[in-house]
C-alpha cells in the first residue's frame, strides 16, 4: 500500500499511539497530585483548599476509563488545533510586513510563474543603480534563484512524485546568508552546511538535498545521481549528494549551483543542432534582495521599476510578504477554512465532548452533590468542584498534547508535512504549549458551565426521596 | 426536671405539588423535642416521618408554620443561611451511609469539617476522636468498599459527630444492615445520646429499633397520632420490645 491512504493511516495511527502513551503520563501527573494534595492536605493555611482540590483529583480518578477517553479525545482535538494553528501563524509571520531588514522579492510582472531572462541576475542583483546616489545592494544582500527539477527515473513510465527532486539552483554562498530559516538551524547543522557550500563552490555537480526527500528517493549522501529534466526537457544532470539539508522546512527540497544549470543551458545548442533550450532566455525566476528599511525598499523598487533595462519582459518589486502573499492567494479558500471552519468546529466538539463526559459523570453523582449540600456545602461550592475536575482534565490534556505534539512533530518528524505554496512543512509554533493550555482550559470549562450549573442545582430532599 | 425544647415545630405544614395536584404531606403538626431526647419518628410510607425530618435538619422549608431548632428559626433562613447552619448545627445518619466512595473512611468524615475554619491540626484531632467513639480507628485508610455496611454505618456516624453538632437525624440508620449490625448501630446512637447529651431524632420503620428511642412518635397523613413517651430509660434496655 503507498500514496495517501497509506500516509492516512499512518497519520491516524501515530496520533492514536501518541495519544495512548501521553496516558501515561496523564496517569502520573494525576497519582503524583493527589500525593501532593494529600500533603498540602496537613499543612495550613492551604489545607483546606488542597483537600477540595483533592476531592477534584480522586473524582476524576474514579472512572477512569471515563476520564481517559475524555482525556484522549481532548488531546487528539488539541494536537489538530495546535497544528493548524501552527501553520496559520507560521504564514501569518511570512506574509506580516518588516519595517526593518526585510526582504524583497523581484518577478516578472505580469506572468506566474515568474521566467526572467538570465541576463536580468547580475543588475538586479544590485538593485538597478543607474546614477549617483542610488542604492546598490551588496553582494552578501542579494541572491538569485533558477528551478530546476527532474526525476530520478529515466523511463517516462518510472517517473512519480517519489523520484522527483526539485533544486533551487543559486550561488552556495548565498544559502548561509540570504535562505529563510538559517537562523532556525542548530551550530553543528549550520557547521555541515557550511562545509557543503566549500564543496559545492569548488564542484558544480555537488548538491545538498532535504533529508525528507532523499528518505523518499532511497538516495544516500555520498551517492551520485543523474536527474532527468522536467522543466527543462533534454537536460539532465549528474549530481554528487554531498550533504543533507535538515527536515522540515528545507527536507523536501535541494539546492545546486547555478552555474552549473547555467553551463548546461549554454551547452544545449552543441548538442541540439544550435538550438537553443525553450527557457535559456527565461531561466531567472527570482531575485531575492535584502534592504535595511521600508524606505530603503521604496527606494530600491522604485529604481528596478523605472529602470528602462527591465522592460521586456518586465518586473515587479515587492516585500517578501507581499510577494508570498500573492502566491498563497491560491491557497486562499484553504487558509480561510481552517481558520474559520475548521478550528472553531474542532473547539466546539471539544466542549461538546467535556460536556457529555462531565455530563455523565454529575448524572451518576446526584446523590454525592445531594450529600455535599446536606454536610452544608454552598452550590457555588459544587459548581466550583465540577468545573475544577473538567478544569483538571482540560488543562492537562492540553498541555500534555501541546507539548507533545511540539516534540514529536518538531524533533523528530521536522515539521508537519502540510505543503502549501513553497512551504513544503510547517514546525509546531514555540507558543504552542500555552496555546494547548488554554485551548484545553477554555474550552473545558466551557463544556463543563451547564453540567457544573445542574450539580449546583441538585434538590437534596427530591434525590433522598428517590434514593431512600 | 424536662429540659427546655430543643426542637421546636409550629403548626408545621407541607404539600408538594405533583402536576396540579396537591398532595398534602404534613397538616398543622406540632411537636417540641428536650434536648438530649433520642426520638423515634414511625410510621407507614408516604405518613411524612421523613419530609419532618428533612424540615428540621434544615434540608427543606415548610408550606406554612414555624420549625425552630435552639434559637435559630430554621424555617425563615435562606439557602446558603441553612448551609451554614447545618454544618454547624445537624449530624446526618443514611440509610444507605451515602458515603463518598472516593474518599476514606477519614476523609468521609474529614468533610464537613472543611467547611469551618478549623486548622489541619484541630481537624485531625476532631476527626480521630469521632472514628475513636464509633471504634473504627484501624479503618480509617480504607475505602468505604472495602467496608462492611455496618462499618460504614458507623463512618457515617463518626461524620455526623464530628462538628459536635446540636441535634443528630437518621433516616433509617439500620434499613440496610443485619440484625447484629444494627444492634451496634443501635447501641452506638444511645451510647452517644447518653454519653454526650445528643439530641437524636431517628425516622424507622422496624419497632425493634424505635424501642431503643425513649419516645415515639407515630404519623399518619401527615399528622401526629400517637406520642409514646419514654419507651426506654436513658442509656438502659428497652422497655417495650
Amino acid at each position: 500500500m503507498s500514496g495517501y491512504p497509506f500516509y492516512f493511516l499512518v497519520t491516524i495511527g501515530s496520533v492514536i499511539g501518541l495519544a495512548a502513551a501521553a496516558l501515561v503520563p496523564f496517569y502520573l501527573l494525576l497519582v503524583a497530585g493527589d500525593f501532593v494534595l494529600n500533603r498540602l492536605g496537613d499543612v495550613d493555611p492551604f489545607s483546606r483548599a488542597a483537600k477540595f482540590v483533592g476531592l477534584m483529583v480522586k473524582n476524576l480518578r474514579r472512572n477512569m476509563l471515563r476520564t481517559s477517553l475524555a482525556y484522549l479525545a481532548i488531546f487528539v482535538l488539541v494536537l489538530v488545533v495546535v497544528g493548524v494553528w501552527s501553520i496559520l501563524a507560521f504564514l501569518d509571520l511570512v506574509t506580516a510586513e518588516k519595517s526593518r531588514d526585510l526582504k524583497a522579492i523581484v518577478t516578472e510582472r505580469w506572468q506566474i510563474p515568474s521566467q526572467m531572462p538570465y541576463a536580468y541576475a547580475y543588475p538586479l542583483s544590485q538593485g538597478a543603480p543607474e546614477k549617483e546616489g542610488d542604492i546598490v545592494i551588496g553582494p552578501d544582500d542579494s541572491m538569485t534563484w533558477q528551478f530546476y527539477g527532474g526525476y530520478t527515473e529515466r523511463e517516462r513510465e518510472k517517473q512519480t512524485r517519489d523520484n522527483l527532486v526539485f533544486f533551487f539552483a543559486m550561488e552556495p554562498r548565498k544559502v548561509l546568508t540570504m535562505m529563510d530559516g538559517i537562523e532556525e538551524l542548530t551550530p553543528e547543522q549550520l557547521r555541515q552546511l557550511a562545509q557543503a557550500v566549500e564543496i559545492m563552490e569548488k564542484d558544480k555537480t555537488a548538491v545538498v538535498i532535504g533529508a525528507d526527500r532523499l528518505a523518499t528517493l532511497n538516495k544516500r549522501v555520498g551517492e551520485t545521481i543523474t536527474v532527468y529534466g522536467l522543466n527543462y526537457r533534454g537536460i539532465d544532470l549528474e549530481m554528487k549528494i554531498i550533504g543533507e539539508l535538515p527536515k522540515g522546512r528545507w527536507g523536501q527540497i535541494g539546492i545546486m549551483n547555478r552555474d552549473y544549470l547555467n553551463d548546461a543551458i549554454d551547452a544545449y545548442p552543441a548538442r541540439h543542432r544550435g538550438q537553443k533550450h525553450p527557457l535559456a532566455d527565461r531561466s531567472l525566476n527570482l531575485v531575492w534582495l535584502r534592504v535595511p528599511d521600508t524606505e530603503a525598499f521604496k527606494k530600491v523598487a522604485n529604481q528596478i521599476m523605472s529602470s528602462s533595462a527591465f522592460t521586456n519582459p518586465a518586473v515587479k518589486c515587492e516585500t517578501a510578504a507581499s510577494g508570498i502573499g500573492s502566491w498563497l492567494d491560491a491557497y486562499r479558500d484553504l487558509i480561510w477554512g481552517m481558520r474559520w471552519l475548521l478550528s472553531p468546529a474542532i473547539l466546539v466538539v471539544m466542549s461538546l465532548v467535556v460536556a457529555n463526559a462531565i455530563g455523565i459523570s454529575v448524572r451518576e453523582r446526584r446523590g454525592e452533590m445531594a450529600i455535599l449540600k446536606v454536610l452544608g456545602y454552598q452550590p457555588w461550592q459544587i459548581m466550583l468542584l465540577i468545573l475544577g475536575e473538567a478544569l483538571v482534565i482540560g488543562a492537562l490534556s492540553g498541555l500534555l498534547s501541546a507539548t507533545l505534539c511540539q516534540v514529536v512533530v518538531n524533533e523528530m518528524i521536522g515539521g508537519v508535512p502540510f505543503g502549501i505554496a513553497f512551504f513544503p512543512s510547517f514546525k509546531i509554533a514555540a507558543a504552542a504549549w500555552w496555546w494547548g493550555l488554554s485551548i484545553g482550559s477554555i474550552t473545558a470549562l466551557l463544556g463543563s458551565i451547564w453540567p457544573a450549573w445542574t450539580a449546583q442545582r441538585v434538590k437534596v430532599a427530591e434525590v433522598f426521596a428517590k434514593v431512600g | 426536671m424536662a429540659s427546655e425544647p430543643i426542637v421546636r415545630c409550629i403548626q408545621v405544614s407541607k404539600s408538594f405539588h405533583r402536576g396540579s395536584e396537591e398532595i398534602q404531606v404534613l397538616q398543622s403538626l406540632n411537636l417540641e423535642v428536650p434536648e438530649g431526647q433520642f426520638l423515634a419518628l414511625m410510621g407507614p410510607s408516604g405518613s411524612g416521618k421523613t419530609t419532618l425530618l428533612n424540615l428540621i435538619a434544615g434540608l427543606d422549608r415548610p408550606t406554612t408554620g414555624t420549625i425552630q431548632v435552639g434559637p435559630d428559626v430554621v424555617s425563615s433562613m435562606s439557602e446558603s443561611e441553612l448551609a451554614r447552619w447545618r454544618t454547624r448545627h445537624v449530624g446526618f445518619v443514611f440509610q444507605f451511609y451515602h458515603l463518598l466512595s472516593v474518599l476514606t473512611a477519614y476523609e468521609n468524615v474529614e468533610l464537613p469539617l472543611l467547611l469551618l475554619p478549623l486548622s489541619a491540626a484541630r481537624r485531625r484531632e476532631q476527626v480521630l476522636t469521632a472514628l475513636e467513639l464509633v471504634g473504627l480507628t484501624d479503618r480509617m485508610h480504607h475505602r468505604p468498599g472495602q467496608l462492611s455496611g455496618g462499618q460504614q454505618q458507623r463512618v457515617g456516624i463518626a461524620r455526623a459527630i464530628v462538628t459536635n453538632p446540636t441535634l443528630i437525624v437518621a433516616d433509617e440508620p439500620t434499613g440496610d444492615l443485619d440484625a447484629r449490625s444494627a444492634e451496634e448501630i443501635l447501641n452506638l446512637l444511645t451510647e452517644l445520646q447518653a454519653s454526650l447529651n445528643k439530641t437524636i431524632i431517628m425516622v424507622t420503620h422496624d419497632p425493634r429499633a424505635a424501642s431503643r428511642a425513649q419516645r415515639i412518635l407515630h404519623l399518619e397523613k401527615g399528622q401526629l397520632v400517637e406520642d409514646t413517651g419514654a419507651a426506654m430509660t436513658p442509656g438502659g434496655a428497652a422497655a417495650a420490645s
